[in-house]
This record gives structure tokens, C-alpha cells and sequence, in this order.
């Protein structure tokens, strides 16, 4: 078991030293001057190639990669970010919290609302709840984040003055970016708890526990839902992934300080050093998200647990 | 037993959000479009920043929104010659951290704007040579060639006067903790979100009449209406057109506008054929309706420049120079003489709405002369880089003049050494009256040669102007004494709340 999270975790460099190439590939031969643009209009000739000479930005393209691969493993060092000079790394640290809080809290209302409906949906197949939850399912995936987070806050802010529009400080400001962003996960975690349900509780070994006497709820909680977990927990893994990724429009909207607008604003002013360094954090994010989803794998299921032995 | 468990769960929410809501009103909400990049004088050339310095620190002189001089850090100032300003130092100045204000420190500010740290101001430090201590409260500025609109720019942001010893002691990290002598002092700052200043009561002149100032940073302009609308900013700009009527609608807000000192417009490349020909630029002028382009596109914002400075700068002769009419048969006609038939050309243009907008009512009109266009949308990088090397035939960009001055208007468009001169425009005449216009002071000689200058660059016709923008804010009803001023530096040193 150790020596395979041990291994996964070894497999993680390859995949960001490859990330990394992709994105300073592309981004080196996308047309755009850094130096002319984030020195602006009132920088003279002059200063333009200073800045060049300084930042390095002269030298062949293999020389740049190398020199910033070096300063990221010896000093920790992703570059300084063109546009406010500070660390990259420093940046996307004080970002990332935000990023991490909206979707953390994002992912529980998803799992905390979405399993015990799609559990309800499958054992009253075709009733009146499934239904209704299965339409409000449908909507919650196809409403766009945007138009449903600009909805919420004038209900919710300029109507009933209930929670502020935007911000992320408080406990009360936190609660409809979350809801927003959740709209979609909430949908797809009910969607597929509901027909991994469905497809567990016709199995045999209900049946079987049925028979033996078992109290429904034990036969729905302990034996089928354990079954069922398994899709549903890949799902919450991809989708906290996907979540934390940037969020941007949500970000954009409530005026979240997150991982995601700061990506945004670093694309646009081709602050190359915080799109790099961004694209490499979300991707670290990720590849460790996805090995968490792994192991659990191996906790939910003695199989998969017996493979690993 | 459920409901009971939701009913429990939403009494803490209520009052979380109560909490919320309710804001001492001894606090200025701002809700700015972007945060400050940086909170050093010199490391940026950014709007929000130089709103947030200028609540900070403090420069020597300050010119108001109808262009006149007033002393701020320095009381009094001699032209001791072309090149040498000596300015005499406001007594008993404190900086943040305790410390007074001495000649020194005016020096170190200065000529630190003129190393590579100020690379984004440099156009405006390039000129200083050195700046001389006469004794604490006198400094000399020497300057390298005479430059009168130098004088000008010591309002601006880049000249802030910084206490030199708190600067040299935080070196790099200086942008996030800066010490001014400015009304507010700073207290924190949450990175693209928002931040905290406070009221500085050690300040020289009038102390600010509330305690703490928030500027956030919403950068959806529906978010910051709605923001404006919940109570939760007392200040938010920019107002966008569509939002508008909703801010003049609400009976709890008001919506101020003034003209801002930027222009957007369409340069010819001089340096290629047909545009060498004053006759070729001057049929697609005649050829295009200006104003009911301006109109349809911004829908009442704004107003179409007919000089290139700006009507609220100095010397500008926008009052008397009449609107331009569309003449088609005239456009024809010059077309012909110059021999010029079936004309194709690119427009070019980023990726900004109302430009696109403009380029495509234009490629109609000109239609009408038998002049066929297509329109190149770039986006940013790529379109600066194009510019640069020339490629395009025809392109739509803006220009600000943040310093109030007719030379900051010109020069950085079409002078032939400037950076950003896409128009390629290489005019010894107009390069003499620019030079003239610097080397001249304030005064009847010096609005002359300006005036001549516009007149010229009219005939010339290096660019249509197209649009000049407006600086709309909106702000609750009991929120009086804000400055919004035309350069975008708006100021919240005189606000109270009524």
C-alpha cells in the first residue's frame, strides 16, 4: 500500500515537468512582447530592452526553460511575476485559499445534499420525489454558473438584503458562491448516486440481506450505498479537481480573490512567470486529488484493497 | 426533528449576515473595477494604483481639474533657468513613520524614478539629471534639455515623494508597505480583493473627515451596480453605459460624469502607400460620419474630440474647431484626383467591443465612396506586435494623458521617436513645435505655438479622432466631497457623509 502511493507520488514529476514544457512552449510562441506590454506607454526604448536583458527574455528557449526548471527544484523559486514583481509563488499561495475554501465548500454541499437525494431518488424509483429531484437535477446542470450566481444575488442581496453580493471574508459572503458553483456538481452527484443505486439494489446480495431480515435502512446505508460509492466517489474526485481549477467565472462574479481570476488577469497581461506558475499549481492540485481518490478507492473496496496487498 | 435541525442552522446565518451588513459609517466602501497592481509611486503606470498613491503620498505641486497650479509638499518654486527648477520644501511634514520630510528625502524620490525600478514612468523621469540640496527645505531639479511639460508632471503619481529611509529598508517588498505623507496611511492589503487605508492624523492639511478607507477590487461592472445598489460600497466606478440608467434611476444614488483626458482613434499607416497621400487620408475623413458613428456606438457617453488635446487641457482648441461633417461627394472627388480606384485596406483593431463596433459601421461608409475594407481583429499581444512592425493599413487605439499637459497629448503618438507612434508620422515641422512647445513657458507664447500645433496636425491628418470616453461614477446620496476627476485619479481625501 505505501509502496504504491509512493510510486504514484514518484509518477507526479514526469507529469508536471511535462506540464510545465506544454505551457512555456505554448506561451513562448504566442506573439506578444511581455516587456512592451506590462512596461506599458510611458516606457522608453530603452527601458523595454533593459527589462528584456534583466528578465532574461534574449536568451534561446531551451536556455529559459532550463534556467527556470533549475531555480523551481533548487530554490523553490517559479519566477517573479511581471506585473507586481513579487514572488510567483507568493501570489498564488495567498490566492489559492480562496480558490481552496469556495471549492472545498462547494464539493460538501454537492456530497452532503446531492447523495442522500440520489439515495431517495433510487429507492423511490418513479415516484413523486424522484421527479422532481430528477428536474431539479436538470436544471441545476444546464443553468450557467454566471446567470444563476447574478440571479441569486438579486434575490438574495438586493431584494431580500439577506447575504452580501460579493466578497469572501465573512461566514454570510461565502454562502452563495457556493451555492452557485455547486449548482452543476449537486446535479451530477445526484444523477449518478441514482443509478449506481439503481443498479446495486436489484443485485443478489440485497436480495439476500433483504431476506435474512435485515432492517431496510441497514440493507440501503451499510450494503448498497458502499457498492454504489464507488462511481460516485471518482465523480467527487474529478469534479473537486475541475473545482478547483479556477472556478473563474464564479470568482469573476462574487469578486473572489482566487486561483482562477489571477489566472485570468495573468493571461491577458502575458505575465508569463504566474501563468506558468498557476497552470503548474492547478496541475499539482489535481494529479494529488486524483491519487487521494485512489487510495480511497482502496479503503471503500476490500477488492481493490486486496490488489494493492 | 429535521425542520429543527435547518431552523437551528439558519438563526446563526441571519446573524452572520446581519453583522454583515451592518457598516460603521465612519468607513468609505470603494468599489474600483481593478485592484492596484503595486503600491510603489514608480513600479506601475496603472489607474487603480495611482488612485491608491494618491491617497498615500503627497507630490509637489497639484494642478486641479481646471489646470491650475497649487502648492502641495513644495510651497513655493522659481524657474532659476530653462533647466533648473528650484522649489522651495513645505516645514514640519510627517511621513507615516514619524519621520519629517526633509530636501533629502524629495531627492532620493526623484532620481530613484530615473533607475530601472521606474521603467514604466520612465518617459516622465528621462529628462531629470539630478536633483541638487540647496538645505532641508530647498532642492534644485536639473534637468537634462529644457522641458516646461516636466514641470507639469510633477503632479503625477510618479513623483511622489518618498521618506527615504523606510524605502531603502524594505528595498523589494516596499510596493506592499508604503510610507507616504499623504492623508491616509496604509494599513493592509489583501491582494486582488481589496485594501485598507486609514486617516493619518499626523497629516499637514486638512485631515480627512472619516476614519477608514476599503477600495475593493469587482472587476464585473454588474457586480459593482449591484454592490452600489445592496449599500454595500458607497462609491463604485466605472459605471458602463448599459448600467447607467439603472444607477440615474435609483432615487438612493447619484451618477456624476466628466470628461476624461483620453481619446480613441483611427491612424492611417504614413509609412505605406496610399496613406502617404494627405488627399487618400483625407477622402476616408470626409468619407466617414464621426459623430453618428461616436452615437450609435457608446449611446450618449462621451463625445467626439476635434483636437487632439483634450478639451480639458490647457491650450486645447477643441472649443473652436467645428464638427466634422460627412462629405461624400467630396471624398469621391479627392479620390479621383489622386488617381485612386477600387481601394482595398485593413482595418485593424483589438478585441474591445465598441472598437470592433466602430471598424464595422466605418467599413460601411467607406463602402459608399468605393472604398472596399476588411477588418482584422487581433488580440492584444498580437496586435502591439503587428503595430509595431508596421503591417496594418488602418487601426483603432486609445491614448490617456494623465498629466494635463498639451506635450503628453502629442508627443507620445507622433513624435517620429516615440514608441507608441503607429502612424509612422515623421513631421520635422511637427516635431518643431513639439520641441518649441517644451522649451517655452507657460504663457501667451508658449498657447501659441500649441494652438498653431493642433491646427496642423488637423491639416495633416495623421488620425480621425474618434471618441472621447467619460469618467462615470456612481455614489450613494449621502456621500458627498468625492473628486472625480477627468485623468481617473479620483480623489477621496475631501469626502464626509451627510
Amino acid at each position: 500500500m505505501i509502496r504504491y502511493i509512493l510510486r504514484r507520488i514518484l509518477f507526479l514529476i514526469p507529469v508536471i515537468v511535462g506540464v510545465a514544457f506544454c505551457v512555456f512552449t505554448l506561451l513562448y510562441f504566442t506573439p506578444g512582447d511581455p516587456a512592451r506590454m506590462i512596461l506599458g506607454d510611458m516606457a522608453t526604448e530603452e527601458a523595454i530592452q533593459n527589462f528584456r536583458e534583466a528578465e532574461g527574455l534574449n536568451s534561446p528557449f531551451f536556455v529559459q526553460f532550463g534556467n527556470y526548471i533549475y531555480r523551481a527544484v533548487t530554490k523553490g523559486d517559479i519566477g517573479r511575476s511581471y506585473m507586481t514583481k513579487r514572488p510567483v509563488m507568493n501570489e498564488i499561495m495567498q490566492a489559492f485559499p480562496a480558490t481552496l475554501k469556495l471549492s472545498f465548500f462547494a464539493i460538501l454541499i454537492s456530497i452532503v445534499i446531492g447523495i442522500p437525494c440520489g439515495i431517495l431518488s433510487a429507492i423511490k424509483q418513479y415516484s413523486i420525489f424522484d421527479t422532481v429531484i430528477m428536474i431539479l437535477a436538470m436544471v441545476g446542470l444546464s443553468m450557467p454558473v454566471f446567470w444563476l450566481g447574478l440571479l441569486m444575488i438579486i434575490l438574495f442581496s438586493v431584494h431580500l438584503g439577506w447575504l452580501p453580493s460579493s466578497g469572501f471574508d465573512t461566514f454570510s459572503a461565502m454562502i452563495l458562491p457556493s451555492l452557485a458553483l455547486a449548482a452543476q456538481s449537486i446535479s451530477m452527484v445526484t444523477r449518478m448516486t441514482r443509478s449506481s443505486m439503481l443498479e446495486v439494489v436489484n443485485a443478489d446480495y440485497i436480495r439476500t440481506a433483504r431476506s435474512k431480515g435485515q432492517k431496510e435502512s441497514v440493507v440501503i446505508l451499510r450494503h448498497a450505498l458502499y457498492n454504489a460509492l464507488i462511481p460516485v466517489v471518482t465523480l467527487c474526485g474529478l469534479q473537486f479537481g475541475q473545482l478547483l481549477s479556477g472556478a473563474i467565472l464564479t470568482e469573476s462574479i462574487f469578486a473572489i480573490p482566487g486561483v482562477g481570476r489571477i489566472m485570468v488577469e495573468a493571461i491577458k497581461t502575458r505575465d508569463f512567470p504566474m501563468v506558468q506558475g498557476g497552470v503548474l499549481a492547478i496541475a499539482i492540485v489535481f494529479s494529488v486529488v486524483n491519487l487521494a481518490v485512489d487510495v480511497l478507492y482502496a479503503f471503500i473496496d476490500p477488492r481493490i484493497k486486496a490488489q494493492y496487498k | 426533528m429535521k425542520r429543527l435541525f435547518f431552523a437551528v442552522l439558519l438563526i446563526p446565518m441571519l446573524i452572520f449576515a446581519a453583522c454583515g451588513m451592518a457598516v460603521a459609517k465612519d468607513t468609505l466602501v470603494v468599489a474600483d473595477q481593478y485592484d492596484a497592481t503595486t503600491m510603489d509611486p514608480i513600479a506601475h503606470n496603472d489607474v487603480p494604483s495611482s488612485r491608491a498613491c494618491f491617497s498615500i503620498y503627497d507630490t509637489l505641486i497639484f494642478i486641479d481639474g481646471a489646470g491650475k497650479t497649487h502648492p502641495m509638499l513644495a510651497t513655493s518654486w522659481e524657474f532659476l533657468s530653462d533647466t533648473e527648477y528650484k522649489m522651495n520644501l513645505r516645514k514640519g511634514v510627517k511621513f507615516h513613520n514619524g519621520e519629517e520630510m526633509k530636501a533629502s528625502d524629495v531627492k532620493y524620490s526623484i532620481e530613484r524614478a530615473t533607475t530601472d525600478a521606474g521603467a514604466q514612468i520612465r518617459t516622465y523621469s528621462q529628462n531629470v539629471k539630478e536633483v541638487k540640496v540647496v538645505n532641508d527645505y530647498a532642492v534644485i531639479i536639473v534637468l537634462k534639455e529644457p522641458d516646461y511639460s516636466f514641470f507639469s508632471s510633477l503632479s503625477h503619481c510618479w513623483a511622489s515623494i518618498l521618506n527615504e529611509k523606510a524605502t531603502k529598508a524594505l528595498g523589494d517588498n516596499y510596493g506592499m508597505n508604503p510610507v507616504g505623507t499623504g492623508p491616509f496611511k496604509f494599513v493592509s492589503w489583501q491582494k486582488g480583493n481589496k485594501y485598507t487605508l486609514e486617516r493619518f492624523d499626523g497629516y499637514w492639511g486638512e485631515k480627512v473627515k472619516f476614519k477608514t478607507l476599503e477600495v475593493r477590487s469587482i472587476p464585473e461592472p454588474t457586480s459593482r451596480t449591484i454592490e452600489l445598489e445592496s449599500g454595500g460600497a458607497d462609491i463604485a466606478f466605472p459605471i458602463v453605459t448599459n448600467e447607467i440608467k439603472r444607477v440615474e434611476g435609483n432615487s438612493k444614488l447619484t451618477l456624476v460624469r466628466k470628461p476624461q483626458t483620453s481619446i480613441t482613434y483611427m491612424g492611417f499607416n504614413m509609412t505605406k502607400a496610399p496613406f502617404t497621400d494627405v488627399r487618400i487620408r483625407r477622402a476616408i475623413f470626409d468619407a466617414i460620419d464621426v459623430v453618428a458613428v461616436q452615437k450609435a456606438v457608446w449611446r450618449g457617453v462621451g463625445s467626439v474630440p476635434t483636437s487632439l488635446v483634450p478639451s480639458s487641457v490647457k491650450y486645447s482648441i477643441a472649443a473652436e474647431v467645428p464638427a466634422h461633417k460627412r462629405n461624400v461627394e467630396n471624398a469621391k472627388k479627392l479620390l479621383a484626383e489622386a488617381g485612386v480606384k477600387n481601394l482595398k485596406i485593413n482595418i485593424w483593431s483589438n478585441e474591445r467591443k465598441e472598437r470592433v463596433d466602430m471598424a464595422t459601421i466605418i467599413q460601411a461608409q467607406l463602402q459608399e465612396v468605393g472604398i472596399t475594407s476588411e477588418i482584422r481583429v487581433l488580440e492584444w499581444g498580437a496586435y502591439l506586435n503587428g503595430l509595431q512592425a508596421k503591417q496594418h493599413d488602418v487601426f483603432l487605439l486609445g491614448w490617456v494623458s494623465t498629466v494635463p499637459d498639451p506635450n503628453f497629448a502629442v508627443s507620445g503618438l507622433l513624435e517620429s521617436t516615440a514608441g507608441s507612434n503607429h502612424t509612422g508620422t515623421a513631421d520635422t515641422k511637427l516635431d518643431g513645435f513639439l520641441n518649441k512647445g517644451r522649451k517655452t513657458p507657460d504663457g501667451p507664447e508658449r498657447e501659441k505655438v500649441y494652438k498653431d500645433m493642433q491646427l496642423y496636425i488637423n491639416e495633416l491628418l495623421p488620425m480621425i479622432y474618434l471618441h472621447s470616453d467619460e469618467s462615470i461614477a456612481g455614489m450613494q446620496k449621502n456621500v458627498k466631497g468625492a473628486d472625480i476627476r477627468s485623468n481617473e485619479i479620483h480623489s477621496f481625501r475631501g469626502v464626509y457623509f451627510e
